[in-house]
């Protein structure tokens, strides 16, 4: 059997390179709750090289077949934070190795069931949750958010899945485009919102990501936009890395999470926030502050707003919330231990609110018991309580 | 038996403390070594159970379970020693003893350790005290107390404050029999401290250790320098050794001897460290190290250089992103025949025409540990070859009045001419201490497979001599 996709060399270098240091291993969120070394970024490293999967990869049923699905079952119970890439010894590129291992198990249908329905899902109906599409702007009507329509706008917002469908986070959504309002931006929405596809990324069925790309960039320009700002770290790294990737060339719009573009307004003095008296506890999401490097915007934001504490992990090094990877889908239980440990991390600040700059850390930083002793919120629905607009 | 045994150690560290998974098995069967196939082969490195305790209590019991069934016993640490100490030779049982990771009291200047604590997290915790760590190893990030205490403890800070066995107060072990034990630094009854120290995992488990700290000196200045001549710099540092007392002083050059280089070889280097204490001290150190540089056609880094490079300390295997496989042989040497160990390492590396990196780390007024890291390949056939360059090391330095730093698995062979009086004693406290031989068999003392004999010292020497004369071939 030959796959469409063959592992990177460069991949099958790494299982080589690696020095087995295991500086990764201590490091790692979800080695940390759950403590066998199969888990660790090292112990993955180890396996992919000792099982000897090499291309052309020959799916193989017996004995060693039962190991390499074992091994998926690893691949998978990871929330691909990419803490193991910058603490690794020889800075290899552990977060590509993972997503294309993980491409590697759609292609063998050894991964779980989870990411196959999630790829239908994207794939017809346009959203993670299998949801009809038309209802992705029902989020409006829920909050009383008041959304312009227009056929041409200097910025798109993009709300993304989690914001759009969830009815725990849909007032991040509410605030962003109240904050746009007030700032009497000329913006709108794409009038049919699809699923970024980043989610395809992670799971590893990239099989048609292209697709996804390809419609979702070409909805943009076709609104004549100069920015798409988006509150979702997926969705920003979607646009921002990933669909540059695929399609082979520059986007004719700039990309921005939604912390970088009320920071350019306050800098034009277009957004004036008043202080208020609270402490907050900044989480740095993986995805936005590490991966996408992101984490002075959040800070000079939040810090208009209040007092910002910084919790023992932070910025380039943030601790994972257990919400990334698909974990949360494929390992529940894992996920929220992963949680519970950053909470503990947040709560030590005593702080009166934990802010975040991402939907999916938000759900999942309420997830553990502690998680609910304080509200959870995303900044961009600090600054618009601050402003009075929500 | 398999299955009362499981049952058994269930019993001990419950269900989700045991694992018999396959890949779980692969995942415990290695450390930071990569093994050739054909040597793979004369042991069975894959545990049968991997069990994680999470006390000291536990592990006694578990080791009276091993004795019982006489199961081989492997405790393990981080697994970031390269010489397959924490590596079953026969299966049996890996203690990952990562578990034992609370972090106790400080009081008096001596702290209270599990085992399983990694030295990182220890330095976390005496952050904004006015305590500081004696010594810690190069690899602080990842390695555990309790796995320093068994493979050497000599590393960063030994320079000043000596190796980790001296820095420590007490030690809470399980002995062979499961016997938990506490023992005093000055206690002199057998088994001591100072023979746990350094036994490999072949004497001891330690659980629990009383760790020695010091004032923390009221500046730190890093310091760095570079030279065009590795020899010049190795002179400048034994110079700056004998005038005054770094926390931390370490040589690095890198050889490209891969191309085929003429007959005298030579490459630049540079040295690095950190003084500490009293600022007068402190300064007029710094003063001695400039005029030193000066007189030796060096040139003195700036601060942000030293900071940088001493921040960076902890990895000194960066050299690995330029070749799949490094082969080394740490060896400890007298400081005054350091300029012929890094000639004769040079000589070898345009021999087999490779690179060669190497760190010199001063651990005392005489003596240094030297990693001289050979870059190879272990998909190719010359990278057989290229392991006889261990031996010819730990043969140089045994020559020339020092050893190799440490012997678990690989280096075990090499004891007894390293040193001689040592091994004696080390077999005379297994005897008396493991009746059974269940901890850590195999290892250090003598070298056993799974075809339940060790290799002849005059064998593997003829077998590497062969080797290395296939050299001219097998580039």
């Amino acid at each position: 059997m030959k796959l469409e996709f063959e592992i990177p060399r460069i991949h099958l270098e790494d299982t080589f390179a690696c020095a087995q240091c295991g500086y990764c291993v201590v490091q790692c969120p979800v080695y940390s709750v759950i403590g066998w070394e199969s888990y660790s970024p090292r112990g993955r490293l180890f396996l992919f090289k000792r099982l000897g999967l090499r291309n052309p990869i020959i799916p193989r049923f017996d004995s060693e077949g039962e190991l390499i699905k074992e091994f998926v079952e690893r691949l998978y119970a990871c929330t691909l934070c990419g803490r193991c890439m910058v603490v690794c010894h020889l800075g290899l590129d552990l977060l590509e190795l993972w997503e294309n291992l993980r491409r590697v198990a759609v292609e063998l249908n050894y991964a779980p069931d989870v990411v196959y329905k999630l790829e239908e899902a994207i794939l017809k109906h346009k959203n993670i949750y299998g949801m009809d599409n038309a209802m992705r702007g029902d989020w409006a009507l829920y909050t009383g958010a008041e959304v312009p329509e227009r056929e041409t706008a200097r910025v798109v917002f993009f709300a993304g899945c989690v914001t759009a469908f969830s009815g725990r986070v849909q007032d991040v959504a509410f605030a962003i485009s109240e904050i746009l309002n007030h700032v009497g931006e000329d913006w709108t929405m794409l009038p049919d919102e699809w699923c970024c596809g980043h989610p395809l990324l992670v799971g590893g069925a990239l099989r048609r990501y292209r697709e996804v790309a390809e419609r979702n960039v070409r909805e943009v320009e076709r609104l004549g936009a100069e920015i798409l700002v988006t509150g979702c770290p997926g969705c920003y790294l979607a646009f921002k890395k990933e669909y540059p990737r695929l399609l082979g060339r520059r986007l004719s719009f700039k990309v921005y999470h939604v912390s970088e573009l009320l920071l350019e307004y306050v800098r034009r003095g277009k957004l004036s926030v008043p202080k208020l008296d609270i402490k907050i506890a900044y989480h740095d999401p993986c995805e936005l502050g590490r991966i996408a490097g992101i984490t002075e915007a959040p800070r000079r934001l939040l810090s208009m707003v209040g007092e910002v504490r910084e919790p023992r992990e932070s910025g380039l090094y943030t601790r994972c919330c257990g919400g990334g990877g698909l974990l949360k889908a494929v390992k529940p239980d894992i996920s929220i231990r992963v949680a519970e440990v950053r909470v503990a991390q947040l709560l030590e600040l005593k702080p009166d609110v934990i802010a975040t700059a991402c939907p999916s850390c938000e759900l999942n930083l309420r997830e553990p018991k502690a998680g609910k002793k304080l509200r959870v919120v995303d900044l961009a629905q600090l600054v618009a309580e601050a402003l009075g607009l929500i | 038996m398999t299955a009362e045994l499981s049952a058994l150690l269930r019993e001990i560290v419950g269900e989700e403390n045991i694992s018999v998974n396959g890949v779980e098995k692969i995942a415990y069967s290695h450390d930071i070594a990569p093994i050739p196939s054909f040597m793979a082969k004369l042991f069975r490195m894959e545990p049968d159970y991997v069990v994680r305790p999470e006390s000291i209590e536990e592990i006694a019991e578990v080791v009276r379970l091993a004795n019982k069934y006489r199961v081989p016993i492997v405790p393990r640490g981080s697994a970031t020693w390269g010489y397959g100490g924490a590596v079953p030779v026969v299966g049996g049982i890996v203690l990952d003893l990562t578990g034992l990771n609370r972090i106790g009291e400080l009081r008096d200047g001596v702290i209270e350790v599990e085992a399983g604590v990694v030295w990182k997290s220890l330095m976390e915790r005496l952050e904004g005290t006015e305590w500081m760590l004696p010594c810690y190893p190069s690899s602080a990030l990842s390695s555990t107390v309790g796995g320093w205490a068994a493979t050497g403890g000599l590393g960063y800070g030994s320079l000043k404050y000596s190796s980790f066995a001296e820095n420590v107060q007490w030690a809470k072990v399980v002995l062979p029999t499961g016997e938990i034990k506490r023992i005093s630094a000055d206690s002199a009854e057998e088994p001591t401290l100072k023979q746990l120290f350094g036994s490999e995992g072949t004497l001891c488990i330690f659980g629990e250790i009383g760790v020695k700290l010091v004032e923390r000196g009221e500046v730190e200045e890093p310091f760095i320098a570079y030279f065009n001549r590795t020899l010049n710099c190795i002179r400048a540092a034994n110079k700056l050794l004998s005038k005054t007392r770094p926390f931390t002083l370490v040589v690095k050059s890198s050889a490209f001897l891969k191309a085929g280089e003429p007959e005298e070889v030579e490459s630049g280097a540079i040295m690095y460290g950190l003084f500490e204490g009293e600022k007068g001290e402190v300064k007029q150190s710094m003063e001695i190290f400039r005029k030193i540089i000066e007189e030796s056609g060096g040139i003195q880094g700036d601060r942000e250089a030293a900071r940088d490079e001493w921040e960076d300390r902890f990895y000194p295997l960066k050299i690995k992103k330029w070749a799949p496989t490094v082969i080394t042989s740490d060896v400890l040497l007298p400081i005054d025949t350091l300029e012929g160990f890094v000639r004769y390492a040079w000589t070898l590396g345009r021999k087999l025409r490779v690179d060669v990196d190497l760190e010199i780390m001063y651990v005392s007024p005489d003596q240094a540990v030297s990693f001289p890291l050979f870059l190879t390949d272990e998909r190719k056939f010359s990278y057989m070859v290229h392991l006889t360059v261990a031996k010819k090391l730990i043969d140089y330095a045994i020559k020339n009045g020092g050893r190799s730093y440490g012997y678990g698995l690989w280096n075990s062979i090499h004891l007894a001419r390293s040193e001689p009086r040592r091994k004696r004693e080390l077999e005379r406290l297994k005897r008396m201490l493991d009746p059974n031989n269940v901890l850590n068999p195999g290892k250090t003392v003598k070298m056993s497979s799974r075809l339940g004999f060790s290799l002849p010292r005059p064998l593997y020497s003829m077998f590497m001599e062969m080797l290395w004369v296939m050299r001219g071939v097998a580039r």
